[in-house]
């Protein structure tokens, strides 16, 4: 005798399914459908804000960009000094990065110009630097996705710049570069700063923006306001303006993804609200029997509990393990595009495996419970009347 | 053994509209004695295997079962004596047709999860008895009525109760399976069990194995 589970119970539990298996499987269906779409939404939220939290954290403190008019221009390098000279920057680093059209795979690549032995501002280019290869200032270092674009253009070993008079600049390929996120490092292609400059025909004077590092982040807008009281014509940026402004994208395409998980939610309290509004006479009947050959409420509602068990936890198993699939392994087609993408303009990156138990636990409680009382509330009301009144 | 006392027994047919049942009731039943309600439909014959089997509650009076008054149980007891005295054989069987003879035998057992082979060795011992062990992985619907009314006995056996109620048993039979179903009675009567027959069929009225007719019309018995 199994104390816990009443394994006969359970056999007409699954008994009791069978003998409705096409109702049954289409409310399976339906269910996993939805919890797959669910978590699905949920993993690449997840993944997204992982990316999205890691690449704000390496940002630098300060972005400092010279506007005229509205309009962003090259900054002057020798700023960098005057900017040193203020009180409490730790570091300034003029940097050259913008972004290259490529037009046979219609796609931007981020662009990033480093001198090697420059320090450098992001650990990962420090880290490029610092590896045992080395950096090779005639050599590109390209991120993965780029990599993908460029195989797939039968560019393995060096890739062809188009430089503003329209002749070609033939560079290596040195090696793959990787930052601590696939977001961050998968569009980039870093090159030495005077590769760069003459792909934008940009002289030495001049620089994209200047980044400034302050020791201490309680300083930072105090630096700030002493970099725009130095410089009228800048646009001071501070790390908390950025992540200001991802988490506004972020909560915009969210938006989205809300209105799935309402419509997905919705249709889920359809299925409920069917099922609780009341069973059919055989299954009334059913009960009615039950309980006149001796069965309890309790081993009514238990029954009930299995049957509702069984489809919902299978559901959301199959459910939670088709997302994982589709997120992780296929990469979320469709879906990925509503957070992700500036259209086909950005190269493909791989969603991070984020394995998100909250997520995961949430998804349950909205599914699991909420099924298993839609099977068990209507099947209480009948068994705890009379079996004879049951059964009329 | 089984005493009803004053019975009286009204069903609510919309708000304001009740129809009584049984009007003062007072029966005795022996324990191991085969009992017949006579009458025809609608002369409270099932109302009465209804209370002694406690799936209803008398609107006013008593119920007693072995000195027991069984008509103020609670559901939880009233399940409780149902599983362990009371076996029933419903008119139109009330099997589950989709699956198999075990499997439906067993259902009364499924509550006190029994250790499996205790219960293999109950299903075998009750289907042996009525003669349907060869149809034990059979599919319920796949039996003509007389086999499934076997299977519905031998559900009702299984518990060993010592109260069998049949409601209207031969309704659906021709007379040979209906005579063997008289057979049945008679075994059961041999191991001592009290049977309680609700029948308008012939058939019962003139039985040796009948130890007491009652007759019933309008909800009184006369």
């Amino acid at each position: 005798m199994n104390k816990y589970i009443n394994l006969y119970l359970l056999e007409y539990s699954i008994n009791s399914l069978l003998r409705q298996k096409y109702k049954n499987i289409f409310i399976t269906t339906i269910l996993t459908f939805l919890i797959f779409i669910l978590s699905s939404m949920f993993f690449i939220t997840s993944s997204i804000k992982n990316e999205l939290q890691f690449s704000v954290e390496s940002l630098p403190e300060i972005t400092v960009q010279k506007l005229i008019s509205g309009k962003h221009y090259d900054i002057e390098v020798d700023r960098v000094n005057e900017i040193l000279s203020i009180t409490g920057v730790n570091d300034a680093t003029a940097r050259v990065w913008g972004y290259y059209y490529f037009v046979n795979a219609g796609v931007n690549f981020t662009l990033v110009g480093i001198e090697q032995f420059e320090k450098q501002y992001k650990d990962s280019l420090q880290n490029l630097v610092d590896s045992s290869k080395g950096f090779d200032e005639s050599n590109a270092y390209i991120g993965q996705g780029v990599k993908e674009i460029m195989r797939k253009n039968y560019f393995k070993e060096y890739f062809n710049f188009i430089l503003p008079d329209g002749s070609l600049k033939k560079i290596n390929i040195g090696g793959t570069f990787k930052s601590d996120t696939n977001l961050e490092s998968n569009d980039v292609i870093v090159l030495s700063k005077e590769n760069m400059r003459s792909i934008y025909g940009m002289s030495e004077e001049y620089a994209t923006d200047i980044v400034v590092k302050v020791a201490n982040p309680d300083e930072v807008a105090t630096v700030a306001a002493k970099i725009k009281l130095l410089y009228p014509d800048t646009r001071v940026i501070t790390k908390n303006d950025l992540k200001v402004s991802y988490q506004n994208i972020f909560d915009y395409k969210s938006g989205v993804f809300l209105a799935l998980f309402i419509v997905s939610l919705f249709t889920f309290f359809i299925i409920v609200f069917d099922k609780a509004s009341g069973l059919s006479s055989s299954e009334r009947k059913e009960i009615g029997v039950l309980k006149a050959i001796g069965w309890s409420l309790d081993d009514v509602l238990k029954e009930k509990f299995y049957e509702g068990a069984l489809i919902s936890v299978f559901a959301y198993l199959l459910g939670v393990f088709l997302a994982l699939g589709f997120v992780y392994g296929f990469g979320a087609p469709l879906l990925r595009d509503i957070f992700s993408g500036y259209s086909e303009l950005k190269t493909a990156f791989e969603l991070p495996f984020v394995l998100d138990v909250q997520t995961m636990v949430l998804v349950f409680f909205l599914s699991v419970p909420i099924y298993i009382a839609s099977i068990i509330i209507p099947s209480w009301r009948v068994a705890s009347m009379d079996a004879d009144e049951v059964m009329r | 053994m089984i005493e009803f006392k004053n019975i009286n027994k009204s069903y609510k047919l919309g708000k304001n509209n009740t129809v009584a049942a049984l009007k003062d009731i007072n029966i005795n039943i022996k324990e191991g004695s085969v009992v017949v309600l006579k009458g025809s439909s609608g002369s409270g014959k099932s109302s009465i295997l209804s209370l002694v089997s406690a799936i209803s509650k008398p609107t006013s009076g008593e119920v007693i079962v072995d000195n027991k008054q069984i008509s103020k149980l609670s559901d939880r007891f009233a399940s409780e004596y149902r599983l362990n005295n009371i076996g029933i054989v419903f008119q139109k069987y009330n099997l589950v047709e989709d699956i198999s003879v075990e499997q439906n035998v067993i259902l009364p057992l499924i509550p006190k999860n029994l250790d499996s082979d205790l219960v293999e060795s109950k299903v075998d011992t009750a289907l042996d008895m009525f003669g349907i062990k060869h149809y034990k992985n059979s599919t319920v619907k796949n039996l003509s009525g007389g086999e499934q009314q076997r299977v519905a006995i031998a559900r009702a056996y299984i518990n060993e109760p010592k109260i069998i109620i049949a409601d209207e048993p031969t309704a659906n039979l021709d007379e040979k399976l209906s005579l063997d179903f008289i057979e049945i009675i008679k075994d059961l009567k041999k191991q001592n069990k009290t049977v309680i027959i609700a029948t308008h069929d012939p058939l019962f009225f003139n039985l040796d194995i009948v130890d007491k007719y009652i007759e019933m019309k309008n909800g009184s018995i006369i």
